[in-house]
């Protein structure tokens, strides 16, 4: 996997075969991972949905769910509703989320080899040798380029082996991941230009960029089947466009190429304006003196924690907003037996929906909770938390202050995505008392997220090198929650997930009991880490 | 005089590695205490178990009266410390650092906090993410310089500064003993801890090997003088207190000890000196020539043990 240098004898590109050389160099565990891990995503979507609804009427059910507007907004337009069948189902309902992943990778691949590097200095060693001005950025854009084709070359043999894809669709599916990926590439190029430092780029390229596309795309596609005008602003919608296996239409690439080459050279010409290591927004400056309320442990772990919790509740609140919609399509005979099973049975369909949604929540939440307490052993192991435990702040109420704070963001969090799923049940259903019922339903399920934050902070207390093992129990819980009626486990499987313990608002009463001992767990787990904390050495890697 | 820092034979080990071996050190009230060793000997890990970051295996520490390990923030409160590699929290900007540090440890005097602010030339309002070594060790200087903090622990507090920001931070730490605090001043450059320090102890794997005034440890220090003389200087190499004399085109190189340096002075005079340099002894050569035989073979193995 070597590319020729086009630039022999000099040049602007001087020295872009050797730099490609290193990168793939670099990325030899990184980017076949991706590549593998994509595809092989993709090969379990195509050959699961056929098992998992065996039958027609099974389809059926599961495309009366997403057929809506609500639907088409996660998934997209919905052009097999005429010719139902398993070849056009899962590219509609599952091939955003293909094209998803795979501009992620562009996007991360190409801050990583373009301005991370830059802001090491790294480049700097680099373009020092003989190397020139526009090698870096096209090495960069054609190890995406490399990625981006073994993606496609893979999806479309893969479907080109299932007999339920024909080959002509396959090659247009294919090519659509290719020519969306390329397409976000060129968009990083340009937006590595702009912003000096690389968590800013990848924020601005995967946040404004990919989220906007997707968000434009949904937004677009509500309005009508085939999506409306406004979908086609969005980069993401022009490979669904193409509408494999039922229109099997090339042009809309033509879109994505022409925005991939627009982009590439835009990137080109900014490159050339600005110097190395440098952006073109300059950073902003701050303020000379701290506020008044950040002296203390809690305003320290209020001020790293707080955009963090802000973003997270906007996320899931638009997440809920969108699920709670999705309520009025929960209704009993349209579903597949194995989705009823998973929601409670059918005799209150409704609220076993919402009830479940409290459920899904908190195990996204816990999600936060785990990189909440990452987030101090990396102050930690970043040698931040030095000075800090150096002043007349006990250990105690360092990692109290962490823990506190980050419980004050899992309520936070949790309160928000309820009350935006309450909003979006209650505007689907015209039932407004939903709105109060939903959000304390999830804060019912606050106190299981609460347990991991325990076990994550007692991880930290004890081993601290292994807090990242509380990502454990948030997928054990995932996987039995999602999964664990369908497979028959036993209760104790259940009981050892921590979200399984708190009543299923709406569909059962509040319960008090369940709720004071997943709360003392908390607590007794935290206490745990503090004095374990308490006992050990700081870890400063 | 009392002494703010006294340690007894202090152990720690880091799995396999001995990081401290034995570590007796005392500082009195009010000096300003040199603690000189090569990287890897074992001064940051000394300052983090001042510090209570770190737990001894064995051996005592006390701090102005206290136990590291168990009074850690009652002590704190009179201690300012300015970590070797200073790490900001990438979005708040110097200033809310430096304030934020200063207020963790029971406040700061906001008058000296700008004085020294302006005197440092540092911009507090750029982004912690922004700021090179030499700035993000200002941010940490400032925090404790404008503290009413009796003992100040400073690890290399200079590696990132340029000279003129060298020489305001000599003039401060010269204010602070004015003051009456006490400085435990660590480096791996006996020239920058000389200029300060009222005593020394020079680290080597973990133990204090040598502790005193710069006058009793001049016993230590060897000064390399290359010459070029009128004259033959072979006669040089008879001269008491002078070592290791070599002639290579006509240039004399050796090394003296400091209480024979007016002799040998004298003696080139006489031979019509052309060109003359003269170079104080740095710490590493000091260290090889004392302990060179014990030196070679553990050097690299200790070198390993992270700061």
């Amino acid at each position: 996997m070597t590319a020729t240098a086009p630039a022999r004898g000099g040049g602007t590109l001087a020295g872009t075969g050797s730099l490609v050389r290193l990168m793939l160099r670099r990325d030899r565990v990184k980017l076949p991972s991706w590549i593998l891990g994509i595809s092989l995503f993709w090969l379990y979507y195509t050959r699961l949905v056929p098992k998992a609804y065996p039958t027609r009427s099974d389809l059926d059910a599961i495309v009366s769910m997403m057929g809506g507007a609500a639907g088409r907004m996660w998934t997209g337009p919905t052009y097999f509703l005429d010719n139902m069948t398993y070849e056009t189902f899962i590219p509609a309902a599952y091939g955003g989320y293909l094209i998803l992943v795979i501009v992620l990778m562009s996007i991360l691949l190409m801050v990583r080899h373009t301005r991370v590097e830059e802001q090491t200095g790294r480049a700097e060693l680099v373009r020092a040798s003989v190397v020139g001005r526009h090698a870096p950025l096209t090495a960069a854009l054609m190890v995406a380029l490399i990625a981006n084709a073994a993606v496609a070359v893979l999806v479309a043999l893969m479907m080109i082996a299932d007999p339920v894809f024909s080959t002509g669709g396959s090659l247009l599916f294919a090519a659509g991941c290719f020519a969306t990926g390329i397409a976000f590439a060129g968009l990083t190029a340009v937006i590595v230009q702009v912003a000096e430092y690389s968590r800013t780029a990848t924020s601005l390229a995967a946040g404004l960029g990919l989220g906007g596309a997707f968000l434009i795309k949904g937004l677009g596609d509500m309005g009508h089947e085939h999506g409306t005008l406004l979908s086609w602003f969005s980069p993401m919608a022009w490979p669904q466009q193409t509408a494999p296996f039922v229109l099997d239409r090339w042009w809309p690439l033509a879109f994505s190429l022409a925005f991939a080459v627009v982009t590439i050279a835009l990137g080109y010409a900014l490159s050339a304006r600005r110097d190395v290591g440098a952006g073109l927004i300059a950073p902003r400056a701050g303020r000379a003196r701290a506020a008044g309320w950040l002296g203390t442990p809690i305003g320290l772990a209020w001020r790293l924690e707080r955009r963090a919790i802000l973003w997270w509740a906007l996320g899931l609140g638009f997440l809920g907003m969108a699920m709670g919609a999705f309520a009025e399509r929960a209704v009993p005979g349209e579903m597949p037996e194995a989705l009823l099973q998973v929601l409670g049975g059918a005799e209150n369909i409704t609220a076993g929906y919402l009830a479940y949604m409290g459920i899904f929540m908190a195990t996204i939440v816990a999600v936060y909770a785990v990189l909440a307490m990452q987030g101090l052993r990396a102050e930690e192991a970043g040698g931040r938390g030095e000075p800090v435990l150096a002043s007349a702040v006990s250990r105690w109420s360092w990692l109290g202050a962490s823990v506190l704070v980050g419980a004050a963001g899992v309520v936070i969090i949790m309160a928000v995505a309820g009350a935006a799923t309450g909003l979006g049940a209650a505007s689907a259903l015209g039932d407004n008392s939903l709105i109060w019922d939903v959000t304390a339903a999830h804060l019912n399920h606050a106190p299981p997220v609460l347990v991991v934050l325990g076990v994550a902070a007692l991880l930290f207390g004890l081993l601290p090198r292994a807090t990242g093992a509380a990502w454990a129990v948030v997928v054990y819980g995932f996987m039995v929650g999602t999964f664990g009626a369908l497979m028959e486990l036993p209760d104790v499987a259940f009981d050892l997930s921590p979200f399984e313990h708190a009543a299923r608002m709406p569909l059962e009463e509040f319960e008090l009991a369940p709720i004071v001992v997943l709360l003392a767990v908390a607590g007794f787990l935290t206490v745990a880490g503090l004095v374990g904390f308490r006992r050990r050495d700081l870890d400063i890697t | 005089m009392t002494n703010v820092i006294e340690t007894t034979g202090l152990v720690k080990d880091f799995g396999k590695v001995r990081a401290l071996d034995g570590l007796d050190l005392s500082v009195a009230r009010g000096e300003v205490h040199g603690f000189l060793g090569p990287n890897g000997a074992g001064k940051t890990t000394t300052i983090r178990v001042l510090l209570g970051l770190l737990h001894a295996d064995a051996g005592k520490a006390t701090l102005l009266g206290g136990d590291p390990w168990n009074d850690a923030v009652a002590l704190h409160r009179t201690i300012a410390y300015v970590p070797g590699d200073v790490e900001l929290w990438p979005n708040l900007t110097g200033g809310e650092a430096i304030d934020l540090l200063g207020r963790l440890r029971g406040g700061l005097d906001m008058a000296r906090r700008d004085e020294f602010v302006e005197r440092f030339d540092l911009d507090p309002t750029k982004k912690g993410r922004t700021y090179s070594k030499g700035n993000r060790q200002k941010v940490a200087l400032i925090s404790a310089l404008a503290s009413d903090a009796e003992l100040l622990l400073l690890d290399e507090p200079t590696a990132g500064l340029d000279p003129l920001m060298e020489a305001v931070f000599q003039e401060v730490i010269r204010d602070m003993k004015a003051e009456g605090r006490t400085v435990l001043l660590s480096s791996h450059i006996l020239a920058q801890v000389e200029v300060l320090a009222d005593r020394i102890s020079i680290i080597r794997l973990g133990k204090v090997v040598e502790s005193g005034t710069l006058k009793d440890l001049r016993h230590l220090t060897r000064t390399t003088f290359t010459v070029e003389t009128a004259r033959p200087a072979d006669a040089i190499s008879q001269l008491p207190g002078v070592f290791n004399y070599e002639l290579t085109d006509g240039q004399a190189r050796f090394d003296v000890d400091a209480e024979h340096v007016g002799l040998v002075v004298e003696a080139l005079a006489a031979l019509g000196v052309r060109a003359i340099t003269s170079r104080p002894p740095t710490l590493e050569q000091l260290l090889l020539r004392h302990y060179g035989d014990e030196m070679t073979g553990h050097s690299g193995e200790r070198a390993e043990v992270a700061r």
